[in-house]
Parts: structure tokens; sequence; C-alpha cells
């Protein structure tokens, strides 16, 4: 029935216009949270304060772009935070044993494409439940991280390792700089190359993809691997930021991603979403941080603050498709 | 004794409070005066005036985008009209929602299933509606009651079995029989047999005319007119949202309802232009897989071979195994004189097959996708330029389809969802044309589909024909595969029973075949 409810020239205004449109409303809703709070306090608008803003955005932006690829196949990754946690020991133990600078980091990126090879494995062969998988991992790595190193931290001496987070190129923080590094290819891999489309279909419809020759299984493993790869990518730099190795770090993280990305108007029934909004989520979410922390708003509000918003965006985002249709 | 008039019976105090007296048989029982939608700008439903009359069985009759969909979500209260008024039992009405709607005794089987696939069969029917002592469910008493009411209906289907392990056309017979018990007075069915058997069918009308005996209005609508020249009283016709007319069932005939529809005559629905056949392009032997045995035959360069039998006879399950997305346990495929292994669909397109398969839903199309990116789903390798897709082409190539398969929408980006059954069903097969390919398989292509698309699918297959292309065409639809099929074969119980030269078996023949020998 659903499927001839507009009958003939009642069509839906064009998608991709509509797209702009909420990303522009994102963009509007972040500068109205920079001019309200560079109004409200006087320290928001100093360089410190922004670079530390950029920072603190940046780790869950790169993870939330990870992210928005496997909600995209109509999946979800529950493991991103452990597997920050688990790459930050990983990286750490490396360079304690006197591993080469770029040969730990390259072998930390290959355990966190490892994981995501292990993830769409489970899903794909094994038939479980991307929910079921992740969340398998994400409690499993943490206890892998926590045997290595006992339980304790492992300190990282490397300088030219930990400096990296606190060093600035053209006066913006490095951490920043590895948003665009990774956002542009991100972007031309979605938007613009063939495999993008391979996943807006299989989350769209999983056996129309196939039947129209799309390799479904290799998509998804895709997916978990870019996703686990983004992962231990900000691993590398939450280590370079804090200087050590821990299991415990990144606690939640996952749901930080997750909701960046929702904010950024991913659906969570697949086939909708995009690079540039669960980028413009995550530094919301980061600006409600900073600007609650500046405002001396107790640590908590923030949580729940990140839940309203969560329900008003996507709620407006709801609003919008039925208005649309 | 329980049976379809008890369970009913327990309605039917509502009904009358609600719905005000009752109007003897062949008086006006619900007026459509200047009844009027408009979404937008756009006038879905031109000012219609139509009068039911109590207890006949009434067809309405047009293409996809003709207003019909739009003229069942007025009656039952799922969308407000933009003007007009409606008259129930001679006064004027709101049916502002599907409650009032359901309340006054309206009811509707839509086409597509819309019940619950993981509660029993009793369940479902009794959803919304439990009986209940005390707060706790009877569910003793409902799946007695509910076994009565479909032994009573003549279904033969099992009260306590799990919704979603029946076929889709059992699904339909229980959501019928949902409606039945409700105490209906006015009851509309939207293309029923589309996923249905013969039997089944069968079984529907029986239930419908039984209906109407016991002084329910019936509106009937249907794609084919040969059903309503089975059943209805009387047909009304819809073109383009206007109520172009409505004739007495004996007074009028296929030729002049087409004619009302569409302005075309029936020899040029059922286009059929021979060609010289060329080589054989595929052949397969003994091939067998899950739900299909032992079959082989042959397609050659020129020519349609139809694939005719019930519903799970095994033509889909053969079509799948062909196209590679079903493993075949024996038998061999050659393709051009040359034995070769199917392994997977990506193979299967390699070689040159294509399909558009039986569920444009569950397996034609991604519906929240826009239409261009569905129509190049297949080509996006070929459209790819190094990293990037080469947009300019992506666009062209799908604009081209849209414009030569006539699909109508305003741009390429239009979600699928958003189109009719026809076009939807145009989107699957520019999928295919712009892949191009030897050999198309076309399950069930005209289901849910209107007469004029179906003559220009029709005539896009002579256009296949006549560049050197084999077609393996999939119908339940008896007359589409007899008049279109150069050999045709039916299928029963997973094996191939027997095959037809163009025309060389009578219906009767073919359909004793199809059922059983």
């Amino acid at each position: 029935m659903s499927v001839e409810t507009v009958e003939g020239s009642v069509a839906p205004a064009p998608k991709r216009g509509v797209s702009i449109l909420f990303g522009l409303t994102l963009l509007g809703l972040l500068l109205a949270l920079w001019l309200a709070l560079g109004v409200a306090t006087n320290a928001f608008w100093t360089p410190n304060n922004i670079s530390n803003l950029l920072r603190q955005g940046a780790m869950t932006a790169i993870l939330a772009v990870g992210q928005t690829f496997v909600i995209i196949t109509a999946g979800i990754d529950l493991s991103v935070g452990a597997v920050v946690g688990f790459t930050s020991v990983i990286v750490a133990w490396l360079l304690a044993a006197g591993v080469p600078l770029w040969l730990a980091i390259v072998a930390t990126l290959a355990i966190g494409v490892l994981i995501g090879v292990f993830h769409a494995f489970g899903i794909v062969r094994m038939g479980l439940p991307p929910f079921i998988i992740t969340l398998a991992t994400l409690t499993s790595l943490r206890g892998i991280g926590l045997l290595i190193t006992n339980g304790s931290t492992i300190s990282i001496t490397n300088e030219a390792f930990t400096n990296f987070s606190r060093a600035d190129f053209l006066g913006v923080p490095s951490l920043f700089w590895m948003v665009i590094v990774v956002a542009v290819p991100a972007y031309v891999f979605l938007h613009l190359s063939r495999f993008g489309r391979y996943l807006f279909a299989v989350g769209s419809n999983r056996e129309a993809a196939r039947l129209s020759g799309v390799n479904v299984d290799r998509t998804i493993y895709l997916a978990y691997i870019l996703s686990s790869t983004c992962a231990a990518f900000v691993g590398l730099l939450l280590a370079s930021r804090i200087g050590i190795g821990n299991a415990t770090q990144a606690e939640g993280w996952e749901l930080q991603a997750i909701a960046s990305s929702v904010i950024g108007g991913t659906s969570l029934f697949g086939a909708v979403g995009s690079v540039h909004g669960p980028l413009l989520g995550a530094f919301i979410l980061a600006t409600i941080n900073n600007g609650a922390n500046l405002l001396n708003v107790n640590s908590f509000w923030q949580r729940i603050v990140t839940g309203l918003l969560i329900i008003v965006i996507v709620y407006f985002d709801q609003l919008r498709r039925r208005g649309s249709r | 004794m329980t049976g379809l008039q008890e369970v009913s019976h327990r309605h039917e105090a509502d009904v009358q409070a609600a719905g005000g007296h009752s109007v003897p048989k062949g008086e006006p029982i619900l007026e459509l005066r200047g009844l009027q939608k408009n979404y937008g700008a756009v006038q879905a439903l031109k000012p219609a005036t139509i009068t039911f009359l109590s207890g006949e069985i009434h067809a309405i009759v047009g293409e996809n985008g003709a207003g019909k969909s739009t003229l069942i979500k007025l009656l039952t209260g799922v969308i407000p009209r933009t003007a007009g008024e409606v008259r129930w039992c001679g006064e004027p009405v709101q049916l502002a929602s599907p409650n009032e709607a359901i309340a006054r005794g309206i009811n509707a089987v839509h086409q597509e299933v819309v019940l619950c696939p993981h509660l029993s069969v009793a369940a479902n029917m009794f959803l919304g509606d439990e009986m209940n002592r005390t707060g706790l469910m009877r569910k003793r008493a409902m799946t007695v009651a509910a076994k009565g009411v479909l032994d009573d209906l003549g279904f033969n289907l099992p009260a306590d079995a799990t919704l979603g392990n029946l076929t889709i056309g059992q699904q339909q017979l229980v959501a019928t029989a949902r409606a039945a018990m409700r105490g209906i007075r006015f009851l509309i069915f939207d293309e029923p047999t589309a996923y249905l058997t013969r039997q089944e069918s069968a079984q529907l009308f029986r239930l419908i005319r039984r209906l109407q005996s016991e002084g329910v209005t019936i509106v009937y609508i249907s794609h084919r007119l040969e059903e309503v020249f089975e059943l209805a009283d009387r047909v009304s016709v819809l073109r383009d949202g206007t109520h172009v007319g409505t004739r007495n069932i004996g007074e009028t005939d296929e030729d002049e309802l087409i004619a009302l529809m569409i302005n075309r005559t029936i020899e040029q629905i059922y286009h059929k232009e021979h060609f010289p056949f060329g080589e054989t392009i595929l052949e397969t032997r003994g091939l067998s897989g899950p739900g299909f045995t032992d079959i082989s035959l042959s397609v050659r360069a020129g020519e349609i071979v139809g694939l005719y039998g019930l519903i799970g006879a095994g033509r889909s399950e053969f079509a799948l195994g062909l196209y590679g997305r079903q493993p075949t346990r024996a038998g061999e495929v050659h393709w051009q004189g040359r034995r070769v292994e199917i392994a997977n669909e990506r193979k299967a397109m390699e070689l040159g097959i294509a399909l558009a398969p039986e569920s444009r839903r569950d397996q034609g199309l991604c519906l929240n996708l826009p239409i261009g990116l569905n129509i190049n789903l297949p080509v996006f390798r070929r459209l790819t330029r190094g990293l990037t897709i080469n947009r300019a082409e992506e666009a062209a190539n799908a604009d081209r389809q849209i414009r030569d398969l006539q699909i109508k929408t305003p741009s390429r980006r239009v979600l699928a969802s958003a189109m009719s059954g026809g076009n939807q069903q145009k989107i699957v097969i520019g999928k295919w044309l712009s892949h191009g390919a030897k050999l198309f398989i076309f399950d069930e292509p005209t289901v849910g589909v209107d007469v004029g698309t179906k003559a220009e699918i029709y005539r896009l297959f002579a256009r296949l024909l006549e560049q050197g292309a084999g077609i393996i065409l999939i119908s339940s639809y008896l007359p589409e595969v007899y008049e279109l099929a150069d050999r045709l074969h039916v299928f029963r119980q997973g094996r191939l029973v027997a095959s037809h030269d163009y025309r060389a078996a009578s219906h009767e023949e073919v359909l004793a075949q199809a059922i059983n020998a």
C-alpha cells in the first residue's frame, strides 16, 4: 500500500537539496552555540580554548565518521571505545619494547584492520547480529588490554610521539588536521566512489543489492574494517595526547560516536548518512562539553543535555523526512 | 458451535449504534458527491460522484496513478478529503479517522498484508480485539473461535500456526477472515489476488460472494479485468484522477473498459512480434537445486520462453538457481554452447544474464534510495573513472532510462518508494537495460502493474528480442505467458511437467497440467 501513496507527479523534494539544508542547519546550530558562548563567557574565544575544543572534538569526530560507514549498512559498531583503549595499550607496549615508531603505528593500525575483519567475519560467516559481535569485542578487548598491562598503565617515553598531539600546524592543532586527513578520503569514498553507493544499497536492501551484482559480503567487511581502523587511529592519537597506554581509557566513546553520527543525520535504520554530518555532530557535542566547563555547569548536566539534544535533533529530522514524503 | 456469524455477532451492536439504520438491498449505502483530494497543487482525485448500492459488488479499475489508492484512503479515513461530501446511509459523514470508518462498518483488505508475522493466526485475527477474562487473554478460546471462522469460510488453515510461516496468499486469506469477523457492512479489497494461487483466489471469491449474500457491500479493486467480469455487478473506471464512468457489468465488455482506462485496444496490450530465432543462448540439462528438480530447457536469441505454474511451483527458485543466488545440486548449464558454473550473481551478470526478481519490494529495489542510484546499481563499475564515479555519466545514464521507459518522476533524485507499482517495475527493468544482457529473466513483471504499463513492458520485450536477446518470462497469470511465450513450460511441484509451442495447447490444458495432471 504505502508504495503507492504518492501517485504520479506528487514527488518529494529532491534528496540532495534536503541533505544540504540539514547540514547547513547543523552548521548554524554550531555557530549559534559558539556565538552564545562567546557572549556568555570571556574565556571561550581565546586561542587556548579554541585549540582545546578542536582537540576534544577531533577524536570523537574521527570515530563518528568510521561509525557512520557501519550505520549506513544498517549495522552498529559498539566496540570503538574499547578499540581506542586497546590500541593505546598496543602502541605503548610496542614502543616500550623498543619497536621503531613507524612500525608501532603501522602495527597498531593493522590491529584495527584485524578487529574489523573479525567483526565482519562474525556477521557474514557466523550470522551474528552486529550488535552482539561488537558488544562481545567491547568487553573482551578491554579484558585483553588489562591482561597485557596487568591492570596498570604503560607510560610512553617517545617524545616525538607524545609531542605530536600538542603541536600546531599553521596555527591549528595537529589533532584537528587529523580530522581533515580522515574526512577528505572518507568523503571521496562515501560520496564519490562506487563503494560508497554500495554501502547505501546494502543498508537499504541487502537482497536487491546482491541481485544487482553488489558484493554484499565484501561491502560489510569494508564498513567494519573502516570503523575499527578509524578507532585504532584514534587510539594512537589518544596515546599521544595522554602519554600512556591504558585499556580503560575512552570509556563510553562508542556512544559519543553513535550520538555524533545520529545528530549528524545518520539513520540507525541504514541507507541515510553523510561524512560532514557526523563531523558537525561531534563538534556540537564537544562545544556543549566545553561550554559547560566554562560556565561551571555541573558536568553531570552535560550528559543530560546531550541526551535531550539527541532527542530534539532526531525528532526534527524525522519531521523533515515525513514532510518531504 | 462456532463460526463467522457467532464471532461477528459480537460487533453488530457497535456497528448498528455507530452506523445509522440499515439500508435495503439495491438502495444507495455510500454516496460520494464531488469527493476531491489534492496533494499541494496536484489533484490526486478530481471531484468524483459515485454511488455504491447496498449489497452489490462494485469493481473499481484504472491504471496506477488513476486515483484508486487515494479513493480507498479517503473511504477508510486514512487521509482527509480536500472537498466534497460523503453520505453513509443517507447521512453526511466525516470519515476523519480509520477508527470512525471501522466503527461505521467500513473496512479494507490491503494488497500487502499488514499483520504481525510473529504472532499466531488466531492472535492476528483477534488483534486489538482480544477475548479476555478479567484482563487475562483467553488464548485457547480465541484459537477455537478462529478455527471455527476459518473452517466456516472454507479456508483450510491452521489457527495456531505462526502467521509468518504461511504463504503470502494464505496470509491474505487470514487478513480477509479478520476483516469478515468484525461485523462489516462495507468491505474494500485492494488487488487481493496479486499474490494468490488459483485455488486461493477461488476460495477468496467464494468468501466475497458469501459476504455479499449476507448483505455486505463489496468494493473490488483489481488490475485483472477477467476477475472483474467474474465477480462484479457494476464497475467504475478511474483515469488520471477522474471518474470516467460506471457501467453495469452486463452492459459492457473488456474492450470498452480498457478504452475507458487508457484509450487502447486489447490487441495492443499483448503486443507479440515474432522474430527469427538465433543461436541457443542458454541450455540447462537436468538442473536441480532447492525447490526445483531436473529442469532441462533452452532459450534462443529472439525467443520468449514462458514458465507457467502456481506460486511455489519452483519457477522463481529455478530462476534464482540459474542466476547463482542459490547453489544448484546437480545438472549442467551451457552458455552459448560452453559449459559454465554460475557460482554467484556477479558471475551470472558477467555472462550476460539479467534478473528482474519476483518481489520489487524485497528483492528488486532499494526503496529508500533515489531512483537514479537504483538504476545505476549494476553499472557503477562501468561508471567509475579511477577512484571516483563520473557524476555526469551517472546522471546521464539514469536520466536516459527514466526518459526511455517514461518513468513518471520529476527527478532521478526522488526516492524509489515514492513511485507507484508500475513505475517501480520500470525502475527494476531500467537497471538491467542500462547494464545490458543477452538473457533477461522477468519474474512476474506485471504483478500490481496497470494495463498501460503492462503494454509498455510487453513492447519492451519485443525491443529486446529484436536486439538479439532471449527472455525467460515467469508468470502465474496465464494469458500473459500464453499470448507472449514462443515456448511455454509448465511447472508443478518443482518439476517441469509439460512444454508447448506458441498457442499449441488450450488454456484449460495448461491449467490442468499446472494444478494436477
